[in-house]
């Protein structure tokens, strides 16, 4: 990899230096992975001088039970330093008997979520956190059990809990709720947005979310095991599943040390590049439809079909498509599909620039994104945003350039940056990278090696290692880290997708907009909150497929057990 | 009874039925077009009368008490038929009288006066939010039809409907009645409630405004109120400013509207097709640059031009 080690030894010296014997130990995960072992009051001066000297951008936070391993539980803070394609690590101990830790949202405004959830799931607690309330929980959960700890089964089925539920933020005074979500036409899946109005112009807002949580995490370290986990980290996302599993496979071959074969590594970045197209053109559409302009749905997504084709031709299945495993690929594209592939390729590059031309023309469509919902690139880089959010507001981040995998070594991507932060800016962007993706999946099977599509694996994978792994999804990067276990199976598993950062910059984005534009600025970020819209119940032994009625669902509710309704 | 009254009556009845019966027809047309240009097959064009029977046979819901709000829908869709009456469609309007023209102005804001009532009396916060949008569209447009209206009346020195086509009919186009039909032509698309003007129901803001809490019949009679409206609005259009060729034969002159009604619509809904929705301040900046560009033709009528 491209590390230099006169940065590794800068980073540690000034670690050192600022913080002393705080610094317990420092160690090289792997070649661009560093980790601090640090005592837990150091946190805070160590984020600083990581913010200050490196420029280093907050990825995510984990906490993991450590419990049975160590006696104590353990909070790590994921930092990527982009320019030196490295990865950072803080990883504080905490003791069970005093189960806190300094917050450091005052320093990263980005951390919000990732403190809040490590403090509902594994119950440290976040000191000095501006915002503490409950975050991925549901409402009627019992306050006393975080559901990572490993006595927590991933089955449990806590007794509703009365009176722990957030409380939603007050509007200022003189200002009226406008309730968008929990469930709204445009949002497709349930978020709530509560938007303080003046008039149409929005004051501020209030966020609560999470109500698909679906325990991805937990069974991962719980129920199943490494080579299954692929297929249930497809299923975190309908539209960029590939990503999840490809990060997923990608963390664990880099814990374990398995070298993907090259051809794999091709096939991986041709699906990437895959998903990307259909995945930025659905958003198109969708982007169309929020403003309106159906025309730009069904024309869109008339053009994307073909792409769907292919991916069903590739893979078997139109999305979703299981072809990651642990050490490569499980299919492999066949030498008769090339010449199709790159047909379809030519007619969807026509059909795009006659797209992206017909847009960049429409004088309404100016007026309805430019400057809505402005995202300035300090706050940008504060909040850590990812994809497309953050290139549209000029941070030039990209993973496939700033931690390159797959095969983006050899087939190198030019990233598309936009300056104004608006919407338009993001509209751009995407539309750019369609293109761009267009070009790398010619190169992709140009440059296809020959050779085997899945590594042989040498023995069980270790226990105790870890690794952090990113793929640049059409949505931004996604995290996966990974501490291997004993079973078979991770001992701690943690995705963040890339919607949980770029959401948190909405509360900014829509600040001073009219409700009108509250739409397209959400849209604009292409959010994917989860994927159900109602509740089935699937008996496995009898195969009988269950639809649960209103009245049934009001049943369970907690408005029904008693308490007062928002 | 004279025959003249009866020969009024027999085109009112004529005028109520072309509202009413094919209004929801023309909307048929216009969803197929739609299609066509999104590359889809589209609904059947009788798709909005099934729409209509199915809506009617629904239980009737209300989120609101009272008088008023029980009978908007009926005196919504009223007020639109009585618009119908003093439209003159392939003859004289049955209504017909000296100053109708401000009765139509009336009227027509009748209509979107109902239907921000029934938005406020729900008191949702969609609904209110399309009942104020509503209200300042109208605050808008209506002066642009108005204006449109009195250049007519400038130039054929009458207040009456009919004596503006007549007039209109025998002296053939000039600058300033030109002017004035694309002014009302640009009102027709917010009056229609079509793209890129349909701030008021902006189905992805506000789920459809004014509407989200009318359901079954009520709603079936919203909507073809303001199926007929577009309809109706769009005959007095073309009565208006487009009036020729005027043969004299009353079920000839009535096709001929009609079928130049339909072009005027199809025009509505290709524009619809191609734009994606102002917000409301857009929409209400647009709507005051074509006021101030009507009043040109008006000073235009005025100097006789």
């Amino acid at each position: 990899m491209m590390v230099d080690n006169a940065t590794v030894r800068r980073l540690s010296e000034v670690l050192r230096e600022r913080l002393g014997p705080a610094v317990r130990d420092v160690k090289r995960d792997a070649a661009d992975t560093l980790r601090f072992v640090l005592d837990r009051g150091a946190v805070r001066a160590a984020v600083t001088a990581l913010n200050d000297e490196f420029n280093a951008r907050f990825l995510i936070s984990a906490g993991t039970d450590r419990r049975p391993l160590s006696g104590d539980y353990g909070i790590e803070h994921l930092f990527s330093i982009d320019r030196e394609h490295l990865f950072v690590v803080l990883e504080c101990a905490v003791a069970p008997d005093d189960a806190r830790i300094d917050s450091i949202t005052p320093i990263i405004p980005g951390a919000n979520w990732a403190e809040r959830e490590f403090r509902d799931v594994i119950g440290v607690s976040p000191e000095g956190h501006p915002d503490p309330r409950r975050l991925i929980v549901a409402d009627d959960w019992p306050a006393d059990i975080h559901p990572l700890r490993r006595d927590v089964p991933h089955d449990c089925r806590p007794e509703p809990a009365v009176g722990v539920r957030q409380p939603l933020a007050d509007p200022p005074a003189g200002a009226n709720v406008f309730a968008m979500g929990p469930f709204f036409p445009v949002l497709e899946e349930p978020s709530y947005w509560r938007l303080f109005t003046e008039g149409e112009t929005i004051v501020g807002c209030d966020f609560r979310g999470f109500y698909n949580h679906r325990g991805i995490e937990k069974l991962g370290d719980s129920a199943l095991t490494y080579n299954e986990i692929p297929y249930l980290a497809e299923r975190i996302c309908g539209i960029c599943g590939f990503i999840h599993s490809a990060c997923y496979c990608q963390a664990v071959e880099k814990a374990a040390e398995i070298e993907l074969p090259r051809r794999a590594a091709y096939i991986r970045t041709l699906m990437l590049e895959l998903e990307r197209i259909h995945s930025h053109l659905l958003w198109l559409g969708i982007a169309g439809h929020i403003l309106g302009f159906d025309t730009v749905l069904m024309q869109v997504w008339r053009i994307r079909e073909p792409v769907m084709w292919l991916a069903e031709e590739i893979s078997g299945n139109r999305k979703t498509y299981g072809m990651n495993t642990i050490g490569g690929v499980r299919r492999d594209l066949p030498d008769h599909l090339v010449p199709k592939l790159l047909e379809v390729l030519a007619t969807l590059e026509k059909e795009c620039v006659a797209v992206r031309d017909a847009i960049v023309g429409d004088t309404i469509l100016h007026a309805r994104a430019k400057n809505v919902g402005p995202l300035s690139n300090d706050w940008a880089k504060r909040v850590c945003v990812a994809g497309p959010t953050a290139r549209g507001s000029g941070v030039a981040i990209d993973a496939r350039i700033d931690h390159p995998y797959a095969a983006y070594d050899e087939v190198p991507v030019r990233i598309a940056v936009e300056q104004e932060g608006d919407t338009w800016a993001r509209v751009v962007v995407r539309v750019n990278e369609v293109l761009e993706a267009i070009r790398l999946m010619r190169e992709t099977v140009r440059a296809m090696p020959n050779g085997p599509i899945v590594a042989e694996l040498a023995g069980e994978i270790p226990a105790g290692r870890t690794a952090v792994s990113v793929v640049e999804a059409p949505r931004g990067e996604a995290v996966h880290y990974v501490i291997t276990g004993g079973d078979n199976r991770p001992y701690r598993w943690r995705v963040r997708a890339p919607t949980y950062p770029n959401l948190q910059a909405v509360p900014e984005m829509v600040k001073g907009q009219n409700i009108a534009d509250v739409p397209i600025t959400l849209g604009s970020l292409d959010p994917c909150f989860s994927c159900t819209e109602r509740v089935e119940a699937l008996d496995v032994r009898t195969s009988e497929l269950r639809v649960y009625t209103h009245d049934e669902l009001l049943r369970l509710s907690p408005w029904h057990r008693g308490e007062e309704p928002r | 009874m004279s025959t003249a009254t009866l020969t009024l009556l027999a085109l009112g009845v004529v005028n109520v039925v072309v509202a009413l019966l094919l209004a929801p027809l023309y909307e048929g047309i216009m969803r197929k077009l739609r299609a066509a240009l999104h590359s889809r097959k589209g609904p059947p064009i009788t798709q909005p009368y099934w729409d209509l029977a199915k809506l009617l046979g629904k239980e009737d819901l209300r989120s609101a008490r009272g008088a008023l709000y029980t009978l908007t829908p009926a005196l919504t869709l009223g007020a639109v038929l009585t618009l119908a009456l003093f439209v003159p469609m392939g003859a004289r309007p049955p209504l017909g009288m000296a100053g109708d023209i401000i009765v139509v102005i009336y009227v027509t804001a009748m209509s979107a006066v109902l239907l921000m009532l029934t938005a406020f009396a729900g008191g949702g916060p969609y609904a209110s939010v399309g009942g104020s949008r509503e209200m300042m569209m109208l605050l808008t447009v209506e002066p642009v039809m108005a204006v449109a209206l009195l250049v007519g009346a400038v130039k054929a020195r009458t207040l009456a409907v009919s004596g503006i086509v007549s007039w209109q009919a025998a002296h053939g186009p000039t600058l300033s009645t030109v002017i004035a039909g694309v002014a009302f032509f640009l009102a027709l698309q917010a009056q229609a409630g079509k793209l890129p003007f349909d701030v008021p129901e902006a189905d992805q803001e506000i789920m459809g405004g004014p509407l989200i809490e009318q359901s079954g019949p009520r709603l079936a009679l919203f909507r073809w109120a303001l199926w007929s409206k577009q309809l109706v609005l769009t005959v007095l259009l073309v009565e208006l400013f487009v009036p020729w060729p005027r043969l004299g034969i009353f079920p000839a002159d009535l096709a001929l509207t009609l079928l130049k009604a339909l072009v005027v619509l199809l025009l509505v809904a290709l524009v619809e097709v191609v734009n994606p929705r102002l917000r409301i301040d857009q929409a209400m900046g647009y709507y005051m640059r074509v006021a101030f560009s009507s009043l040109a033709a008006l000073a235009f009528a005025v100097i006789g031009m």
